[in-house]
């Protein structure tokens, strides 16, 4: 019944109002879901059920993160951090980038290089720790290259399939017209494979944070993963717990940082999405 | 790109050799031995760079890696890999189902989870310490929470993309709601389910390793962390090759499994 009504009027579709977008259902149920873990986690705290005796409350968590937050100590360990997720990560792209390109456009480069990365892609990152260590000079650079390996192969895979994706007549146009490779790479190969990149690059960013804070926990003396380690180890629960949101909203904002940076580069791809997102929400 | 001003007589050879040798292959095959070449003569060359083992030198322990060792290290990386895998798949597979299908669970459940995704799973290894006693349950629990929400991820992500004239047709053709479930919208949901669980799987053998090399308790993640401790850099190398065929092998299976549920269509 209510089905078809809403199908009836999907022909004199309107625009949500303010009002109807705060009291729908969907932004209930969220704000409840929300609410739920809050109030499950102070409840099971509260009753000391099975091993909750141990863990802060959320008011706690919330009390010691206010003063966290404002010492130097956060601060510094979160710019480190972010630094060495950075650095690894960047250097990522600055080598997958155009080596996935070349990959997936030259069958020659493809067949020399890539099946060497292949054998050395299912090593997991943390695999690469002591050898970080004795390839690299100094401690930074050898945390860093966790996220680096980390973040390479989901940029390098994307970027290969974003090109072989690229419809196989852009070429033949391009060459008609008598574009030079050069031209080629950078009119057809680069703009055709952008997307893909984008969205390889956002969750080579993710990715990333998870090696900075292996590799911190492992070998760090600084920055958010070696801070809820030695919290750990010190017995200060609050500690572990604001650590962890704090790596959690840092790798959020910088994975949206990322999408949203990439996005500007392609306009063309903005415009398809615009639209879907607008046929969906309609 | 061919070369077009390639003259006649080139060309005739170009031919011969195409139809005799397998040109791409070779370069295939030489792009391990270009890789191997490469390394000794970085190793050799590079004064720095003396400590790293050479190929020759990882071929030669080898011989004498203890074979019992590297292999119960090896089963209980496997036991913990497999044991949180299929733990996230058990949870995280209904609920993925359940958020997809259903709008009402999707605005329960999905908010919270995306509030909880950000923390990358490494980062709950100190709070795993809190509500685990013993080592084993914490790197099972570690290796469950990177393998859920892969999972969750993509079988909802598989299931909301289901193309809707599908279940149209077969509601058309009267399928009740437990039927249209199970034969149309999971069947046309795998391929993206199963991209998931490779997915979860190279992600439980990151955890593996990392959780293994801070817990002492075996495992190929604390061979080769135990090897670099003693400097024995050669079996640092096998071990981290080891630890990529386990994980390729994972890979493998589930691809493997994943062609036979999406027996239409050759994805994998």
């Amino acid at each position: 019944m209510s089905n078809a009504n809403e199908e009836a009027l999907d022909f004199v579709w309107q625009p949500p109002t303010i009002k109807s977008k705060i009291f729908s259902q969907t932004t209930i149920l969220g704000a409840i879901s929300i609410l739920l873990v809050f109030v499950s986690w102070g409840l099971l705290v509260h009753f000391e059920v099975y091993r909750f005796v141990l863990f802060p409350s959320p008011a706690e968590v919330l009390e010691e993160g206010i003063a966290w937050v404002s010492t130097h100590v956060f601060w510094m360990d979160a710019g480190a951090t972010t630094l060495r997720v950075l650095g690894g990560v960047l250097a990522a792209y600055i080598i997958a980038i155009p080596l996935g390109l070349m990959i997936g456009w030259k069958k020659i480069f493809s067949d020399l290089t890539f099946p060497t990365l292949e054998l050395l892609r299912p090593i997991p990152a943390p695999a690469y720790l002591p050898l970080a260590i004795l390839l690299l000079p100094w401690q930074e650079a050898s945390v860093a290259f966790i996220p680096f390996i980390d973040a390479f192969f989901p940029v390098l895979l994307n970027t290969i399939v974003g090109v072989k994706m690229i419809d196989r007549d852009y070429f033949r146009a391009a060459r008609c017209l008598g574009s030079s490779p050069k031209q080629i790479f950078w009119h057809v190969v680069l703009p055709g494979a952008l997307p893909s990149i984008s969205s390889g690059c956002a969750i080579g960013m993710g990715i990333g944070w998870m090696g900075a804070v292996v590799g911190e926990m492992i070998t760090g003396k600084w920055g958010l993963g070696y801070r809820i380690w030695e919290a750990y180890i010190l017995i200060q629960y609050p500690l572990i717990v604001n650590g962890m949101i704090a790596i959690g909203i840092l790798g959020f904002g910088s994975s949206v940082l990322i999408r949203y940076l990439t996005v500007r580069l392609i306009p063309w791809r903005r415009a398809i999405t615009d639209s879907l997102e607008e046929s969906i929400t309609k | 790109m061919s070369d077009h001003t390639a003259t006649v007589e080139s060309h005739f050879w170009r031919q011969i050799s195409r139809t005799f040798v397998n040109w791409s292959l070779f370069r295939q095959i030489m792009s391990f031995v270009l890789f191997l070449v490469l390394w000794s003569i970085i190793v050799v060359a590079v004064d720095y760079f003396q400590q790293i083992p050479t190929p020759k030198a990882v071929f030669m322990a080898l011989f004498e890696l203890p074979f019992s060792v590297v292999f119960i290290n090896m089963l209980k990386s496997f036991i913990r890999v497999l044991a949180g895998f299929f733990l996230g798949i058990l949870l995280g597979f209904p609920i993925g189902v359940a958020i997809g299908y259903s709008k009402v669970a999707k605005s329960l459940i999905f908010p919270a989870f995306e509030m909880v995704r950000p923390i990358p799973p490494i980062a709950w290894i100190p709070a795993t310490v809190l509500f685990f006693v013993h080592i084993e349950s914490q790197i099972i629990f570690l290796t469950f929470y990177g393998a859920f929400f892969p999972v969750v991820y993509n079988t909802m992500g598989g299931i909301s993309e289901v193309d809707i004239r599908l279940p149209r047709a077969a509601m058309s053709f009267g399928l009740n709601k437990r039927q249209m479930l199970w034969k149309v919208i999971l069947p046309a949901a795998m391929p993206q389910i199963f991209t998931g669980m490779k997915l979860a799987m190279g992600i439980t053998w990151i955890l593996v390793v990392a959780a293994e090399m801070m817990a002492n308790k075996g495992g190929m993640g604390y061979y080769v962390w135990y090897n670099h401790t003693v400097m024995d850099y050669p079996h640092v190398v096998l071990g981290m090759g080891i630890i990529g065929l386990c994980g390729a092998i994972c890979s493998i299976g589930i691809a493997w499994i994943g062609n036979y549920f999406t027996r239409w269509q050759r994805i994998f």
